[in-house]
């Protein structure tokens, strides 16, 4: 079925793929272009029950990250000899890829995973130059010894070896979140400085190096960017590794809408033989639960699809709720979809542990303030009013021009911290107060704010 | 069964020999408390008796070092944080670089031992101040660190180490800024913050706010014996922020119109608690029973390496208390300055590190003593 849709997804996939093959760098209009088709993919498709095919899923996280870094990687490779200063740092060139990452960011702040995805590229990018640079300077082949500026930490340059220590911790200082170490050593800047030290191309053998070290260290990029990738769509099954441990002989488990995680989750502890039961809540106004049971059955599942109404009558018989998750914030709270909020609280009430399921890269820097408004999306009131019955109600034109009746439909809900019991992601099980240490090794502090 | 014993009865009559040893000051008064208190304006009897006996009494209070060395110290010191804007850490760091140009020594070697001869002299005079100890003990441990890896001439090492010190100076109001302009997200318009104690880094978070044009109000409460609510509410209302003052014991009654509680901090500990004046304790117990969010405003400096594991654990800090009225003789009065909130009543905390939850706490300090 050839819906706009498909064929939007087709053509923004067509789009990277011809720019990635091009070998000239992306000129402003097209990464404006670029933009608007990435937000159209994610933003357009909200596939609806009643219209489309309804085995074809609604694009799920994963697949908008890697949407994300099919993108980065289409136009690293692509900018042929943009320098690496003007690729990672530089807001003015519209074309680079922080002043790119930060339109994406802005299009849909509410999709957390793009912000994510952008910030760890930048990470992989930092970290590629900082390793590249101590390597350079450590080795004093690539780089002229001239070249090394005097204010490696204020010292002269006659003694090259104990300059390459300074530099190493002072860029272990540099990668690592500000800490109480470096409040009294100032910024240090050296990390950067034999890199971009562009005194005019006066040699043609320090032209040629630097070109060897742009390319080495884009090489050196694309590989971690390519790392990612592999990462996040290996995600679900290095999640589901881990299901056998956390389920167990006649259990009875509840979810709440629909997750891809979450069905692999439960599908790997089928298969290993443990015989369990499963309540599907079913997740009004979409009603994602009755896909998920129909999946569930499909595999042999005993299931039973309750109203979101009923969670709280069902809970005292509920081993466990495992649900996944649409972000993870850096407090260890969770955004999920609209109805979590109460599972977590039935299941604090009747101490039932709470588990959330996500990948690595949906864990997002950033501390939650009034989530349940800035973080949410408020979607059309069709989905729960028929707008030919209530269209007098609704109607903007009576009276002083606001109706009676208000429709509110959030699609999300935000879970705090304390009601969540464990977090199962790609790298094993964590506690919620651990996600900070996460955070610590996936993304640089300067990358908060874009 | 396990009840507790009448175990005050015999502690009563066996308090008669002084808690102060001669080392420390004279009847065990905090000094730190002393200064906030004389920062804040509010001088008592009991004070002035004490400030008038100092004066008479120079140097026998101090420790047998050198006289002349520690002389310098704690006079330098006592100098600096007299005045009201700069922290305690601060005038420790500037006191310590004050030593450092004293100092005769020829090796590295020879400043750090009277560094910390000198460290240890302040510290031993005012046990009780939390961000002194802290600050003491970041600046030797930059200062043996930093030497690790000298290898140039004394002289120009001796240079770098006191322009750091005096740079530390700014990193007191630039971290303030920092943290202000970290905290500008949490205040949304409308809002109502219970404020207790009287910290200037609280203040600057919502000069920061006002500045922005937000729109809040601000519940203080009396902070008695210090009077901070009064002097609060008149920096406030300079700024037009719509101010009301309450009794500390009207801090339950008001909670449920409150949307959040801003504290400073005089030291954050190793577990991701924090000491603060009294009545933060209770003002944290109320909030956290009512879902109030509880945000704590703190530089990285104060983070000391304490674990205390009730309220009695931490070196005692006493404060005279004025009731305005003649007390019997026989009735005690519990005097001390400050109280310990456990981190699970505690939502975020503030500092020019970012935005911390209080398990990130004991993983910041373990990176620096390593």
């Amino acid at each position: 079925i050839y819906t706009k849709e498909f064929f939007l997804e087709r053509l923004s996939y067509w789009a990277f793929v011809s720019a990635a093959q091009t070998l000239r760098p992306i000129k402003p209009p097209a990464s404006h272009y670029l933009v608007f088709l990435f937000n159209s993919v994610s933003l357009s498709p909200e596939y609806s029950l009643s219209t489309s095919s309804p085995h074809r899923s609604p694009p799920s996280h994963s697949h908008r990250c890697r949407t994300c870094n099919r993108w980065c990687l289409s136009l690293l490779t692509s900018s042929g000899n943009v320098r690496l200063r003007d690729l990672k740092l530089q807001r003015d060139a519209p074309w680079s890829f922080l002043a790119v990452g930060a339109q994406l960011v802005a299009a849909n702040p509410v999709e957390l995973a793009v912000g994510n995805v952008v910030r760890r590229v930048l990470h992989i990018i930092r970290e590629e130059d900082l390793s590249l640079a101590t390597a350079a300077v450590a080795g004093l082949d690539l780089l002229d010894a001239s070249d090394d500026d005097e204010d490696v930490n204020g010292k002269g340059i006659g003694y090259p070896g104990m300059s390459a220590a300074v530099v190493a911790a002072a860029a272990r200082s540099t990668l690592r979140p500000p800490s109480l170490q470096t409040l009294l050593e100032g910024t240090p800047e050296s990390a950067t400085v034999p890199y971009t030290s562009s005194s005019g191309a006066d040699s043609e053998s320090k032209t040629a190096d630097k070109s060897s070290i742009t390319r080495k260290l884009k090489h050196d990029v694309i590989e971690g960017v390519n790392q990612l990738i592999h990462e996040i769509a290996g995600c679900h099954e290095q999640i589901a590794e881990q299901a056998i441990e956390h389920i167990h002989q006649n259990e009875v488990i509840l979810t709440l809408g629909s997750s891809r995680t979450v069905l692999e989750f439960l599908c790997a502890a089928k298969e290993k033989k443990r015989s369990f039961r499963v309540f599907v809540a079913e997740g009004a106004p979409r009603y994602q639960g009755h896909l998920l049971a129909k999946e569930l059955v499909a595999r042999g599942l005993q299931t039973t699809v309750i109203t979101d109404s009923a969670v709280f009558a069902m809970i005292s018989r509920v081993n466990m709720v495992i649900i996944g998750a649409h972000a993870v914030m850096a407090n260890g709270g969770v955004i999920g979809p609209v109805g979590v909020n109460m599972a977590a609280l039935a299941a604090k009430k009747h101490a039932v542990p709470f588990v959330v399921l996500a990948g690595s890269h949906k864990l997002c820097p950033l501390y939650p303030h009034n989530p349940e408004v800035l973080l949410n999306e408020l979607r059309s009131p069709s989905e729960l009013l028929d707008f030919g019955e209530f269209s007098d109600c609704l109607d903007f034109g009576t009276g002083s021009g606001s109706p009676l009746l208000q429709v509110v439909n959030p699609t999300f809900d935000y879970v705090p911290p304390s009601l969540v019991s464990l977090f199962i992601t790609d790298t094993g099980g964590h506690n919620p107060s651990y996600m900070y240490r996460l955070i610590a090794d996936y993304y640089s502090a300067d990358d908060l704010v874009m | 069964m396990w009840r507790r014993s009448a175990s005050f009865i015999l502690d009563r009559s066996s308090n008669s020999p002084p808690m102060a040893d001669t080392t420390q000051n004279p009847d065990a008064i905090s000094a730190y408390y002393q200064t906030r208190a004389a920062h804040h304006g509010v001088i008592t009897s009991d004070w002035l008796a004490q400030a008038q006996a100092a004066v008479e009494q120079p140097d026998s209070t101090h420790s047998g070092l050198g006289p002349n060395k520690s002389f310098n110290v704690i006079d330098e010191f006592n100098g600096w944080r007299k005045q009201p804007d700069l922290a305690e850490a601060v005038a420790a760091i500037r006191a310590m670089a004050a030593v450092i140009r004293a100092s005769e020594a020829t090796t590295m070697m020879e400043l750090e031992i009277e560094l910390k001869k000198a460290s240890d002299t302040l510290k031993s005079w005012d046990k009780t101040s939390i961000s002194l100890t802290a600050g003491c003990d970041l600046f030797i441990r930059y200062v043996t660190r930093t030497s690790a890896l000298e290898y140039e001439d004394f002289n120009s090492a001796k240079s770098r180490l006191l322009e750091r010190a005096e740079k530390f100076g700014e990193i007191s109001c630039k971290a303030r800024k920092i943290i202000a302009m970290l905290s500008q997200d949490f205040i949304f318009d409308g809002c109502t913050i219970l404020v207790h104690g009287l910290s200037r880094v609280v203040l600057e978070v919502l000069k920061t706010a006002a500045q922005n044009n937000k729109l809040f109000r601000v519940l203080c409460t009396e902070g008695r014996p210090d009077g901070t609510g009064v002097l609060l509410s008149n920096e406030l209302s300079k700024l037009d922020i719509p101010v009301k003052l309450l009794l500390d014991s009207a801090v339950a009654y008001s909670m449920d119109e409150v949307d959040m509680v801003f504290v400073g901090a005089d030291g954050v500990v190793e577990s991701g608690g924090i000491i603060n004046m009294m009545g933060t304790y209770q003002i944290a117990l109320v909030a956290h029973s009512m879902n109030k969010p509880v945000y704590v405003a703190a530089e990285s400096y104060k983070f000391a390496r304490l674990y205390p594991l009730d309220q009695k654990d931490m070196a005692p800090a006493l404060r005279p208390i004025e009731f305005g009225v003649k007390i019997p003789a026989k009735v005690e009065v519990e005097r001390s300055a400050r109280d310990y909130t456990p981190p699970q009543y505690l939502t975020l905390l503030f500092t020019d590190l970012g935005v911390l939850s209080p398990s990130v706490v004991s993983d910041e300090l373990i990176q620096l003593y390593l």
